[in-house]
């Protein structure tokens, strides 16, 4: 489709540039100074933000280590695909990983209907409130909402104290321009619509793991 | 036919009566305001945080049309397409033309306020195309063909009785009041059109300028998998969602969950940038965003209340709000309710038929103090009254009541004469039995509480009396 037709466009920047030759008034305020506590120890908060959001974070000497704890998860979950993000470090750890499952891809499309967990790395993690950064890189669209369980490969190298050294950092790797979509997980779905009790696993997945490791190749 | 005041009238006074439905309301906001407390104490410095969301906002409304055009370009450098709706009829005309074309049959919507202000989903039922709400709130007052209650809580208002009941009748497999068990019926029901639907409708709590993204924040997931599964993705927002620059969220995301749920960060916080990328797998073919004015450069327009289109849509001066508390949201009988809704609203639709919303306040500040973007709600609402009055929408009584009121007020001596008069005058309506009654000029307040013991001398003679007192106690 080329460009659309879009009559409203003029009409509607003019009324808002008219609008905007009356200046509005800015609450002036001496207010000022640091609005969040400084993180001292990233990892240490990283953990116990997961522990308080529901994600389980598995923190394990090596990358080894950390494959065979996602290894564990996956033979205990019943029979089904498990999808992947097609990565070069997850195609080698794939038969450590999935024993006999059937691995479906990022590069053959959405992850099935059907799925019983999701592998995928991340860009960033973030300690002060214990989230994971994933883009579409990281699995595709869906990757992180189809199957009942998402699993996160991660490092220490990519932990960082706040959202704002994250974004810091996905600037610096050029992520936003390189992904149509980025998304901030924090633990796993949930809702709270009915009598504001909270309910995991609404739409999205029951468990999220991180399994988080030292960088060691 | 009725007018939008007495409706509210009518409802404000049925809900008001109705003990059950302030118990479950109370329930709900004290859950949330407890919520919010334990969210505060993350932050070193709450105030300074309004204040910086406050200036991000300011920024952003007060260049309007640059952040846009700037938003808009870097949405087309990906292949996504802007469509401007100077009215909900413009923007209900081009989803639904969108939707013919590429033969849609279902959509799953998550939830946004902005879709329920142009009454997106019955005009694209009238062209027999399924429309699910996805947000579990959303869906459970989809089923009882309700508009939402609150603008972040949608079914605030049912009991999770009510809601197995709903259930039990509308989707069958289910037989508990269970919320688990509810919710895991939700999720197979909705499973189902997540997986057939061709397009995807989502609203945006932020438009990013500086990355032409929008932001999608959930709890659920729901529009993680709306942005993902159908083929086409169509994005409504309010021109006035635009902020500068991705670095923003750091600060708006807190923000946001804290003053909208209490959670220090929700669990969903999405950005979609365009239809999938060059390199990508999986997403939608198309992206749209359509860009929605429906009155909002007429409040631009108006330096005074500009700032009312700051707002992020937390709920928070929702559930300040001692109105709402009572009276709830639906009584409001608009899209946005609560003292945000009763700002915007006679800007939105009018005046004339909106402007009483604007008496319904008692303008205790609560909603002004708890505002995560500063905005001055109260203030608005005596702003509101003023234009009101001037645009003489306000009946002759009511005028002619203020001039009396001016001129009791303006002497002591005839104040204090109708002091007098009026205790008296009232003791023996209320000794005579006759509270309540047409004989009654505080029937209003006496129709539903115990009628006041009406004090033998004025406030007045009191204060004089322990002034004397008091003097002849000090000069002994």
């Amino acid at each position: 489709m080329a460009s659309i037709e879009n009559p409203g466009r003029e009409a509607i920047l003019s009324r808002i540039r008219t609008a905007l030759t009356k200046p509005a008034t800015r609450h002036e305020s001496k207010i000022a100074g640091d609005i969040f506590f400084p993180i001292s120890d990233p990892l240490d908060r990283f953990q116990k933000e997961c522990s308080t959001n529901n994600t389980e974070c598995l923190l394990t000497a090596s990358l080894a280590a950390s494959s065979a704890a996602i290894a564990e998860i996956i033979s205990s979950l019943p029979p089904g695909p498990i999808f992947l993000q097609d990565s070069p470090m997850l195609r080698r750890l794939a038969p450590t990983l999935l024993g006999r499952r059937i691995a479906r891809w990022s590069t053959e499309g959405l992850p099935a209907e059907e799925s019983q967990a999701t592998i995928t790395l991340s860009e960033a993690l973030v300690a002060v409130t214990g989230s994971v950064f994933v883009s579409s890189a990281c699995g595709g669209r869906g990757a992180a909402v189809v199957a009942p369980i998402h699993i996160v490969l991660a490092f220490t190298d990519q932990l960082v104290p706040d959202l704002e050294s994250a974004f810091a950092r996905l600037h610096q790797q050029d992520t936003p321009q390189q992904n149509s979509m980025l998304c901030l997980i924090t633990g796993s779905s949930r809702t709270a619509d009915i009598e504001k009790i909270l309910v995991m696993g609404a739409h999205g997945p029951r468990r999220f793991v991180v399994a988080l490791s030292p960088r060691s190749e | 036919m009725t007018t939008a005041a007495q409706d509210f009238l009518r409802s404000a006074v049925e809900k008001s009566a109705n003990l059950t439905h302030r118990q479950i309301l109370r329930r709900g906001i004290d859950t949330y305001g407890a919520a919010v407390q334990r969210g505060l104490t993350r932050f070193m410095n709450w105030e300074a945080a309004r204040q910086k969301c406050h200036e991000i906002k300011w920024e952003a409304v007060n260049h309007l049309d640059r952040y846009l055009l700037e938003f808009e370009q870097h949405v087309n450098e990906r292949g996504g397409h802007v469509f401007w709706a100077q009215n909900a009829e413009d923007a209900r005309r081009y989803i639904t033309d969108l939707a013919k074309r590429h033969n849609v049959r279902t959509i799953v919507k998550s939830k946004s306020m902005v879709t329920e202000e142009i009454h997106l989903a019955a005009a694209l039922e009238a062209h027999d195309i399924k429309v699910f709400e996805t947000d579990l709130g959303e869906f459970i007052v989809q089923l009882r063909h309700e508009p939402p209650y609150h603008i972040v809580t949608p079914a605030m208002h049912l009991t999770r009785d009510d809601i197995a009941a709903l259930f039990k009748e509308k989707l069958g497999d289910v037989d508990s009041n269970d919320p688990q068990e509810l919710v895991a019926a939700a999720r197979r029901a909705l499973r189902r059109a997540f997986f057939s639907a061709e397009m995807g409708i989502t609203g945006a709590n932020f438009l990013v300028a500086d990355s032409g993204m929008i932001a999608i924040t959930t709890n659920e997931g729901n529009a993680d998998l709306g942005v993902s599964l159908p083929k086409i993705h169509v994005a409504v927002a309010g021109i006035e969602k635009v902020i500068p620059h991705l670095q923003d969220l750091a600060l708006l995301w807190p923000m946001l969950s804290t003053s909208g749920t209490g959670q220090p960060i929700t669990c969903y916080n999405t950005l979609v940038g365009g239809p999938r990328g060059p390199n990508e797998f999986a997403g939608p073919e198309e992206f749209h965003v359509v860009l929605l004015d429906n009155g909002r450069t007429e409040l631009l327009a108006d330096p005074e209340q500009r700032d009312a289109l700051h707002c992020i849509r937390c709920g928070a001066c929702l559930n300040a709000c001692p109105v709402y508390r009572t009276i709830g949201g639906h009584t409001y009988g608009t899209t946005y309710s609560g003292p945000i809704g009763s700002v915007l609203t006679p800007h939105f639709r009018g005046i004339h038929e909106f402007n009483h919303l604007s008496y319904a306040s008692s303008l205790c500040g609560a909603c002004t103090d708890v505002c995560p973007v500063k905005i001055d709600l109260h203030h608005h609402l005596l702003h509101n009254r003023r234009n009101a009055v001037a645009a003489n929408e306000r009946a002759g009584s009511e005028r002619t009541g203020f001039g009396l009121f001016r001129w009791l007020m303006s002497s002591a001596p005839r104040f204090a004469a109708l002091g007098a008069a009026g205790r008296m005058f009232m003791r023996i309506i209320y000794s005579l039995g006759l509270a309540g009654t047409a004989l009654d000029p505080t029937r209003k307040w006496t129709k539903m509480h115990a009628a006041p013991k009406i004090p033998k001398k004025s406030f007045r003679a009191v204060w004089k009396k322990n002034l004397a007192e008091k003097s002849a106690l000090e000069n002994k």
